[in-house]
């Protein structure tokens, strides 16, 4: 549909308005949900009301990444130090808005799951480092509370943590002038794909700090999930694609995302998701016979193509998203 | 209503706004509730008439005060290069649409709706440069001014005239040859309505969903 009357240019001139920094908040946030997902469903689920080390990584990635998210979301604003403003000023109908208010009821959770996690740590360095003791006190008063509680914080934070990762996908599938980001699975693959990298970081983290098998129950059990929710992940994306397909002149348009020749971010599809972040898991576990597949540093690269294929996703996603546009 | 009683109008809403001043958004919503005033002011751009010669653009600079790589509104060539001697060219800017997505996505409101005139506009102190609502409007025609760090948009020059009781946006007043015009489509006797009564205009992307307020005139001659 080409008039002579419609405009075909804009403001941004092709330029990618939502940059690396949105991406990078994109992947933390996901994957502190993912991580702590699973993590707390098992705890759910397991007879073992243990701090595990499953939980304790989880915990710690939760905290830590949806919290450095916060430092790239805020970094990349023109006018950062209004930030407040965000937090004073609601507009439910902004996605955007909706996720500041879940998130601010999330990151304070996520700290509480972190403490609970690491209570005898705390406590230990608590009395034996810091040696106030009315501190000491006030701390295991505060813990004692907090146990109480946990069975509820816990779930409210499997809660939250779905709500982060399935914003963050609504957060760009609103954005109507971009077929491959307006679409109605980008939520649930945000979901999926931030399972994968919460999955990962979880088992790296625990094998460098916490417990060094990693054939442990928990470990083989998070091992043995990567692979369904990486064959969801294929079929989302399959989805998606099949959709542009099939779609109307603006979907074949954006299809072009896909494409090598067209635009050189298609590679940040064919290799870092599909090469890198199915495709060397699947073949490092699968193809190369079982003592490759046991291997240390197996494990590690495994882990680190997952994280990284979901963070090339999401960029992939922001940059050929934004450079089809209707 | 007459031409002369329409700018009498504006002129209210200019005195209006003024003596409401920073009197708050609960006082002038007051206001509209009470008079029962729904306008919608849309403009028309009519390619027959333009002929390219970006005199609203430099308005709109001085104007709005817009940086000089920056713009509000662009009017873009789209003359055929195998049919030079029938030039064609289509403003770009803001459609003022009804359904406004950078008004739904703005997380601080700073992108509005004018409680008085419901045009789409801005309150740059709330802005914090998220560029959200850049990302949301189907039509790319936002931006982030590069002095102030803060989104704009062409509001019909809204806070740089119409509020200081001015009739027309600037681009308007400058064109000289009758190609933009601006006005209340809800008033069957304005200008614009009589107009688009006896001419046919499409909008830019009506498909896009949200109802975009500006209407073109196409010089059909050389077809589609
Ligand atoms: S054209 Fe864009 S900036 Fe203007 S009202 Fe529509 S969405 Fe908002
Ligand atoms: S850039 Fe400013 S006006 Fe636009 S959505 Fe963000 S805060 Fe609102
Ligand atoms: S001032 Fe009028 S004729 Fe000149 S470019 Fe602008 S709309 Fe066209």
């Amino acid at each position: 549909m080409q008039m002579v009357i419609d405009m075909t240019e804009g403001f941004s001139h092709g330029h990618v308005i939502w940059g690396w920094m949105i991406g990078v908040y994109l992947v933390l946030a996901g994957a502190s949900g993912g991580a702590l997902v699973i993590a707390l469903v098992r705890r759910h689920y397991s007879v073992n009301k243990e701090n595990t080390a499953l939980l304790k990584s989880a915990s710690l990635i939760g905290f830590t990444t949806v919290a450095f998210g916060m430092v790239f979301l805020v970094a990349d604003l023109h006018r950062p130090l209004y930030f407040w403003k965000i937090l004073i000023n609601y507009n439910f109908t902004s996605v955007m808005s909706i996720g500041v208010a879940a998130i601010s009821i999330y990151i304070p959770l996520t700290l509480v799951v972190f403490i609970m996690a690491f209570e005898e740590e705390i406590k230990s360095i608590l009395e034996n480092k810091i040696k106030i003791s009315k501190l000491t006190t006030l701390v295991v008063e505060i813990t004692k509370i907090l146990k109480k509680a946990r069975p509820t914080i816990e779930f409210t934070t499997i809660f939250f943590a779905i709500v982060i990762c399935v914003y963050t996908g609504f957060l760009i599938s609103v954005l109507v002038r971009f077929p491959l980001l307006n679409t109605a699975v980008l939520p649930i693959l945000f979901m999926v794909s931030g399972l994968a990298a919460g999955g990962a970081a979880t088992r790296l983290v625990s094998y460098l700090f916490f417990e060094k098998d990693h054939h442990s129950l928990d470990m083989s059990l998070l091992h043995r999930l990567e692979w369904p929710v990486m064959f969801i992940e294929i079929l989302l994306v399959a989805m998606l694609i099949v959709s542009l397909l099939i779609g109307n002149e603006y979907q074949k348009i954006a299809m072009q995302a896909f494409d090598v020749y067209a635009t050189g971010w298609a590679y940040l599809f064919w290799v870092g998701v599909v090469g890198i972040g199915f495709g060397i898991p699947l073949a490092l576990n699968f193809l190369f016979g079982s003592k490759v597949a046991h291997s240390n540093w197996a494990f590690f690269i495994s882990g680190a193509s997952s994280i990284v294929g979901v963070l090339c996703l999401r960029l992939f996603l922001l940059y050929a998203g934004q450079t089809f546009g209707a | 209503m007459s031409v002369k009683s329409r700018r009498n109008f504006l002129k209210g809403i200019g005195i209006g706004s003024l003596a409401l001043g920073t009197g708050g958004y609960a006082l002038s919503e007051k206001t509209q509730t009470e008079q029962k005033l729904k306008k919608h002011f849309s403009m028309i751009y009519d390619q027959t008439k333009c002929v390219g010669c970006a005199e609203c653009e430099d308005a709109c600079h001085s104007v709005n005060l817009v940086p000089a790589a920056q713009n509000r509104m662009f009017i873009q060539d789209r003359t055929d290069p195998l049919n030079v001697k029938e030039r064609r060219f289509v403003r770009v800017s803001c459609q003022q649409c009804e359904d406004a997505p950078c008004v739904n996505v703005c997380p601080t409101a700073a992108c509005h709706r004018d409680s008085i005139t419901d045009i789409v506009t801005m309150n740059g102190d709330d802005c914090i440069g998220c560029a959200y609502c850049l990302v949301a409007c189907p039509y790319d025609v936002r931006f982030i001014n590069e002095e102030t760090n803060m989104a704009e948009n062409c509001d019909f020059c809204l806070k740089s005239r119409l509020e200081k009781g001015g009739e027309v946006p600037g681009c308007v007043e400058a064109c000289k040859y009758d190609a933009l015009v601006f006005g209340d489509l809800n008033d069957k006797k304005t200008i614009i309505s009589r107009i688009l009564e006896i001419k046919d205009s499409v909008r830019q992307k009506p498909e896009m969903g949200t109802k975009p307020s500006l209407r073109y005139i196409p010089a059909v001659r050389q077809g589609v």
